[in-house]
């Protein structure tokens, strides 16, 4: 699965299923994929193009969900949650009609485009509301298997892929339905999601060389599984939380939530893009734009190495 | 069944006005411009619907995006038997089951509405949903005039004639007045009608307080002679019935109270048994 980008594996899996389901509809905010081309030509009925109208596109997509059709929105991952948030809000967080909003692009995914196209907020948003589970794509193996969920789902779900083609961290068949995967044993863990989970792995290959055994949790699932997440932290001294996101309201605030509900009092490292720092207008790759944050393999592993003395 | 339909609305605004007299809220004005059209639609005849079976799946669709005017909406479907005509006592109160804007809990109600250019893209997607079913029933929503300066109002509408809904009739209530001003003085919406035809729509202008002129326009579109969605550009007075509210701005979002409640209660009393 390693050749597969998030995005083709999963159009590629609702393609499939689309076939033998005339229910299953796509709603393009004139967003294509080389996986979605095949959908086009092949289930041009199934397949709905609203233009760049990202609250039309919500809104139509309710409307037939309201008729029993699964509906998948899809456009860049900004645009179809901030532009048309209170659609968003009133037909689905609301009214609980269960569409699937795709969104590609996740945190830095548009690295050369500017801030325009990053999105750096969407967690603290979208988890903000009731009846909106939130996807966060890691690898492909978990798209694919998304897809299928998301036919499944009884509300409304956000998947958020990213642009990266990434290494596989999961076998074919694995079971997405805990909201959390230990990826990595260790003493202390490092609570991550979507791309910064395979920083985080290699945060803690770096930290081993130091003789320090962290462990790496994949938090795929937003609202947090919280029960999963505090049994799998069971006797860990001091927890890290790294995302490609604003810290206000992500996944790191997440967590913080999640040990202060659950009675947990430990040390948290927050790493995450820092409000002071703003925007960014930073271009030649999505590594130069972690380092300005600080959320780079190097500059997790150093922050993270002070923070376990 | 002309005078029948006009004595019933003038019955309607009635009791929406008791209602919202007695709740001390509710958008009066915004209800009194449509009730003929709410009338029209469910007692004239015109929608296929059951009050016994509100999730009919073969019902035709009303989905009033101008969601403020819930009042009107609630006592006409109390009237068409889809629940109690008590409940209506409840509107607003704390153990009532409807408030001031539109919740889809309510039987007959399709959407939770208030904020506006919603509906409108809600009621495409059922309309294109209903094609691809190849259903048969026809999608009819109620937009406010004021609801037309939501830019999603005018992506939907482009969409709608894209795709052809010609199952899709959306009625613009085209009372003049906003919250603050006349619609002219705060950002023109006129020419109206020809904008609706610039986007690809069959449009049908009306007085939207005439059962005669409402129930001609309305009495063209099962026979979908067109390929195209129809838009009922429908000339009303905000706060039809209530003379003191009408041709006032700021009079958007409030129910009288004292001596303006009871004259306007004395005033449609008297319609009611006029009519």
């Amino acid at each position: 699965m390693n050749n597969l980008t998030q995005r083709d594996a999963f159009w590629e899996k609702v393609y499939s299923l689309a076939k033998d389901n005339k229910d299953i509809v796509v709603v393009s905010a004139d967003m294509g994929a080389p996986s979605l081309d095949q959908f086009r030509r092949d289930l041009a009925a199934q397949f709905v193009n609203v233009g760049i109208a990202e609250q039309n596109a919500i809104l139509v997509a309710s409307g037939m969900a309201a008729l029993g059709k699964r509906v998948f929105v899809y456009a860049i991952a900004p645009f179809i949650t901030l532009r048309c948030l209170e659609q968003i809000r009133v037909n689905n967080a609301m009214m609980k009609f269960p569409i699937t909003i795709v969104g590609v692009g996740a945190g830095f995914g548009y690295e050369d485009s500017g801030p325009t196209h990053h999105i750096t907020e969407d967690i603290a948003i979208m988890r903000s509301m009731p009846n909106i589970i939130i996807n966060s794509i890691s690898d492909s193996v978990m798209a694919e298997a998304v897809a299928l969920m998301s036919c499944q789902m009884k509300v409304a779900n956000y998947v958020r892929l990213d642009r990266l083609t990434l290494p596989s961290l999961y076998k074919k068949g694995e079971d997405f339905s805990q909201g959390i995967a230990v990826l990595k044993k260790g003493d202390s863990y490092i609570v991550s999601t979507g791309s910064m989970v395979h920083v985080a792995l290699e945060v803690a290959r770096q930290l081993k060389k130091k003789g320090l055994h962290v462990g790496v949790i994949d938090a795929y699932t937003i609202p947090l599984q919280e029960k999963n997440l505090i049994s799998a932290i069971k006797g860990t001294k001091k927890l890290i939380a790294l995302e490609e996101h604003f810290l206000a309201g992500g996944l790191s605030s997440a967590v913080c939530e999640a040990l202060q509900d659950h009675g947990v009092v430990i040390p948290v490292l927050r790493i995450g893009l820092d409000p002071h720092k703003g925007y960014c207008y930073k271009y030649g790759g999505r590594e130069i734009i972690r380092k300005y944050y600080g959320i780079d393999a190097a500059s997790v592993t150093k922050k993270v190495l002070t923070f376990l003395k | 069944m002309n005078d029948q339909l006009k004595k019933k609305a003038w019955e309607i605004r009635r009791h929406v006005l008791k209602m919202c007299v007695k709740a001390g809220t509710g958008h009066v004005t915004s209800s009194m411009s449509c009730v003929d059209i709410l009338t029209v639609l469910y007692r004239g005849c015109v929608m296929r619907h059951d009050p016994a079976n509100p999730t009919w799946p073969e019902r035709d669709r009303f989905i009033l995006s101008k969601g403020q005017a819930s009042p009107a909406l609630y006592v006409v479907l109390a009237d068409c038997g889809y629940f109690s005509m008590k409940d209506l006592d409840g509107f607003a109160q704390e153990d009532g089951k409807f408030g001031v804007h539109l919740q889809n809990s309510v039987p007959g109600v399709e959407i939770t509405c208030g904020s506006l250019g919603q509906g409108f893209g809600f009621a495409a997607g059922v309309a294109l949903g209903a094609k691809m079913n190849r259903d048969l029933f026809l999608t009819f929503t109620l937009l406010g005039d004021g609801e037309c300066y939501e830019g999603s109002i005018w992506e939907t509408a482009m969409f709608a004639s894209h795709n052809h809904l010609n199952n899709l009739v959306a009625i613009v209530d085209r009372n003049y007045l906003c919250v603050t001003d006349f619609t002219e003085n705060i950002v023109s919406l006129e020419p109206m009608a020809d904008r609706w035809r610039s986007f690809g729509w069959d449009v049908i202008c009306v007085d939207g307080h005439s059962i005669p002129e409402l129930l001609k326009a309305l009495d063209r579109v099962r026979s979908r002679k067109s390929t195209k969605p129809t838009a009922i550009i429908a000339d009303t007075v905000k706060g039809e019935g209530v003379e003191s509210f009408c041709y006032q701005p700021v009079c958007h979002g409030i129910a009288p109270k004292g001596e303006q409640a009871k004259k306007a209660l004395e005033e449609l009393e008297r319609r009611c048994s006029y009519e």
